[in-house]
C-alpha cells in the first residue's frame, strides 16, 4: 500500500480549507447560497425565483434590484413607477430572504443574459441565524459574485434600516454590519456603500410608523426618504459611464 | 396540552358528545345525527381547549425587537382617542391595505381603522381582540381577514378560530356586525393550501349563516385564471395583493360595506 495517494489527498484538502478559509465560504454560513425550502406548500420562492429568471431573458435593465423585502415592497408603491422604471430597473426582491437565498438566486440563472449599469443589493436583516460580521460577509459575498458575473456593473450596497420601536439587540446588530460593509466594501472594486438610514431613528429613540408601519418595512414615506439618497447615486454612476459620455458628446 | 387516555380514546371513536355532557343539544343525539355532530365539531373546535387556533396566543419574540407587541400597544392606545365606524382587523393582508392609494380613497371616508399584523394567525388575532384592541371603541361594523397563515392547522381549526374571533367580537361588541372576508387563493398553480382555503371558507360561511350578526364575504374577484395559475400583477408574491389586486377586492367590499352601515344605521 502507497502513502502517496494518501498524501495527495491531504495536500488536497489543506488546500481546500485555506481557499475557503479566504473566500468565507466554509467559514462564514452567511456566504453558502441556499435555496428557500418549501414548507408551507405553495411553492411561492420558486415560482418568484423562476419569474425572475424568465425576465433576464426577455427584459434589458440598466439597474437590477436584488434583496428581500425591502427591496420588493418598493415596487408595490408610486414610488417606483415615478422614479425607478423611468431607469428601466428590475427588482429581484423576495420577502423573507437571507443573503443565502440571494446568493444561490443569483447562481442560478438571475443574472444570465443581462448587464446592467448599476445592481443596488439591499439584504441582511433577516440573517437571523448569523453575527453582524457573518452578515457582512454574506453580502461582501453577493457584491463580489456581481462583480465577477457582470464585469460592467457598479455594485450599489444600501444599509441595513433600523427596526423595532425602541432600541433592541437587531438595531445594534445591523449597524454593526454596516460598520463592516463601511471599511471592507470600499477593497472591492467597483463597489460602493450607500447609508440610506438617516432619520428614521428619531431624538427618543423611537421609529414612527409614519415611516416604517411595522416598524420594519417602509411605509410610502418612508420610501420616499430613502429614495432620494439612491436616485441621486444612481443617475450620478448611470451618468457618468464612459458610454453616456460619448453619446452625449456625438 | 396533552390529552388524557379517555379523552384520546373518545376523539378516536368520535363521540364528542362525552366531552360536553352538559351542552344544550337536542336530545336525541345518535351518531348518525349529522347536524348534531357538526355542531359537536364546532363546539370543540372554537373553544381554546382542544383547537390551537381558537386558544388566544401571543406571538413570542423570537426575532428580538418586540414589534409585534409595539403594534398591539399601538392599536389599543391608538383605540383610545377614536371613534371609528369601522374596524378592520387580521393578517398582512389587512395590514398592507392601509399602506396603499386605496384605503385612503375607500374605506378613511368610512371613518375605519386598521388593526392588521403581518403574519398573525387566528390565535394572535384573538388575542390581541381580548387584551385591549377592542376596550375603548364600538365600531359598527368589525371586517375580519385571517386564516392564511394558520400552516400548522387544519381547515376545521382554522374555522374554529374564526368562528371563536366571531364570538368575542360578539361578547364584546354586542352591536357590531361582524364581516369575515373568505381567504383568497395562494401559490402560482394550484397547491393544497389553496384546497385548505376553500374549505375553511366553507366551513366558515356554514358557521356563520345562522347567525345574524355575521356573515362571510367572497372577496375573490377571480384571481385563478382558467389555467390554474395567479398571476404576479394581483399577488405580487403569489400571497400579498398587489395595488391592482386591492382595487378589484376593495370595489366591491367597499360597496357591501357601505351596505352594512347603512342598514346598521336604520336599526
Amino acid at each position: 500500500m502507497t502513502n502517496i495517494p494518501r498524501l495527495t489527498s491531504a495536500v488536497a484538502s489543506c488546500l481546500r480549507i485555506a481557499i475557503s478559509w479566504m473566500s468565507g465560504d466554509e467559514m462564514n454560513p452567511a456566504a453558502v447560497a441556499q435555496a428557500v425550502e418549501d414548507i408551507q406548500g405553495d411553492d411561492r420562492w420558486m415560482s418568484q425565483h423562476t419569474r425572475f429568471v424568465q425576465e433576464c431573458k426577455d427584459a434589458e435593465p440598466e439597474v437590477l434590484f436584488i434583496g428581500d423585502s425591502m427591496v420588493q415592497l418598493m415596487q408595490q408603491y408610486e414610488i417606483w413607477r415615478e422614479l425607478f422604471s423611468p431607469l428601466h430597473a428590475l427588482n429581484f426582491g423576495i420577502g423573507g430572504d437571507t443573503t443565502c437565498n440571494v446568493l444561490w438566486r443569483l447562481q442560478n440563472g438571475e443574472l444570465d443574459n443581462i448587464g446592467p449599469k448599476v445592481t443596488v443589493v439591499w439584504v441582511g436583516t433577516n440573517n437571523h441565524e448569523h453575527s453582524a460580521e457573518q452578515v457582512a460577509g454574506g453580502i461582501l459575498a453577493i457584491a463580489q459574485l456581481l462583480t465577477s458575473r457582470l464585469p460592467k456593473t457598479k455594485v450599489v450596497v444600501l444599509g441595513l434600516l433600523a427596526r423595532g420601536e425602541w432600541p433592541n439587540p437587531l438595531r445594534e446588530k445591523n449597524v454593526a454590519v454596516n460598520s463592516f460593509l463601511r471599511s471592507w466594501l470600499p477593497r472591492l472594486g467597483h463597489t460602493q456603500f450607500l447609508d440610506v438610514g438617516a432619520g428614521f431613528v428619531h431624538s427618543d429613540e423611537t421609529i414612527s410608523t409614519r415611516d416604517m408601519f411595522d416598524f420594519l418595512h417602509l411605509t410610502a414615506a418612508g420610501y420616499r426618504a430613502i429614495a432620494k439618497p439612491l436616485i441621486d447615486l444612481l443617475l450620478q454612476i448611470l451618468e457618468g459611464t464612459p458610454e453616456e459620455k460619448r453619446a452625449s458628446l456625438v | 396540552m396533552a390529552l388524557s387516555t379517555p379523552r384520546l380514546l373518545v376523539r378516536f371513536l368520535g363521540g364528542r358528545n362525552l366531552l360536553y355532557g352538559g351542552a344544550p343539544f337536542p336530545s336525541e343525539q345518535t351518531p348518525g345525527d349529522s347536524k348534531t355532530r357538526n355542531e359537536e365539531t364546532d363546539k370543540v373546535m372554537s373553544s381554546g381547549d382542544s383547537n390551537p387556533a381558537a386558544t388566544p396566543t401571543p406571538c413570542v419574540d423570537i426575532q428580538g425587537d418586540g414589534r409585534w407587541m409595539s403594534l398591539h400597544n399601538h392599536f389599543v392606545s391608538n383605540s383610545k382617542d377614536k371613534e371609528p365606524d369601522v374596524l378592520f382587523v387580521g393578517d398582512s393582508l389587512v395590514q398592507l391595505l392601509h399602506q396603499f392609494e386605496v384605503w385612503r380613497e375607500l374605506f378613511s371616508p368610512l371613518h375605519a381603522l386598521n388593526f392588521g399584523v403581518g403574519g398573525d394567525e387566528t390565535q394572535h388575532v384573538l388575542w390581541r381582540l381580548s387584551n385591549g384592541e377592542l376596550a375603548h371603541i364600538s365600531p359598527k361594523v368589525v371586517v375580519l381577514w385571517v386564516g392564511t397563515h394558520n400552516h400548522s392547522h387544519t381547515a376545521e381549526q382554522i374555522c374554529g378560530g374564526i368562528m371563536a374571533i366571531v364570538q368575542l367580537i360578539k361578547d364584546k361588541l354586542p352591536k357590531a356586525y361582524t364581516l369575515v372576508l373568505g381567504v383568497l387563493p395562494r401559490g402560482k398553480m394550484p397547491n393544497p393550501l389553496r384546497e385548505r382555503n376553500a374549505q375553511v371558507n366553507k366551513l366558515v360561511k356554514d358557521a356563520v349563516s345562522s347567525l345574524p350578526h355575521a356573515s362571510l364575504l367572497n372577496v375573490d374577484p377571480g384571481f385563478v385564471h382558467s389555467d390554474g395559475s395567479i398571476s404576479h400583477q394581483d399577488l405580487y408574491d403569489f400571497l400579498h395583493l398587489t395595488p391592482q389586486g386591492y382595487q378589484a377586492v376593495c370595489q366591491p367590499l367597499h360597496a357591501h360595506l357601505k351596505g352594512l352601515l347603512e342598514k346598521q344605521a336604520e336599526n
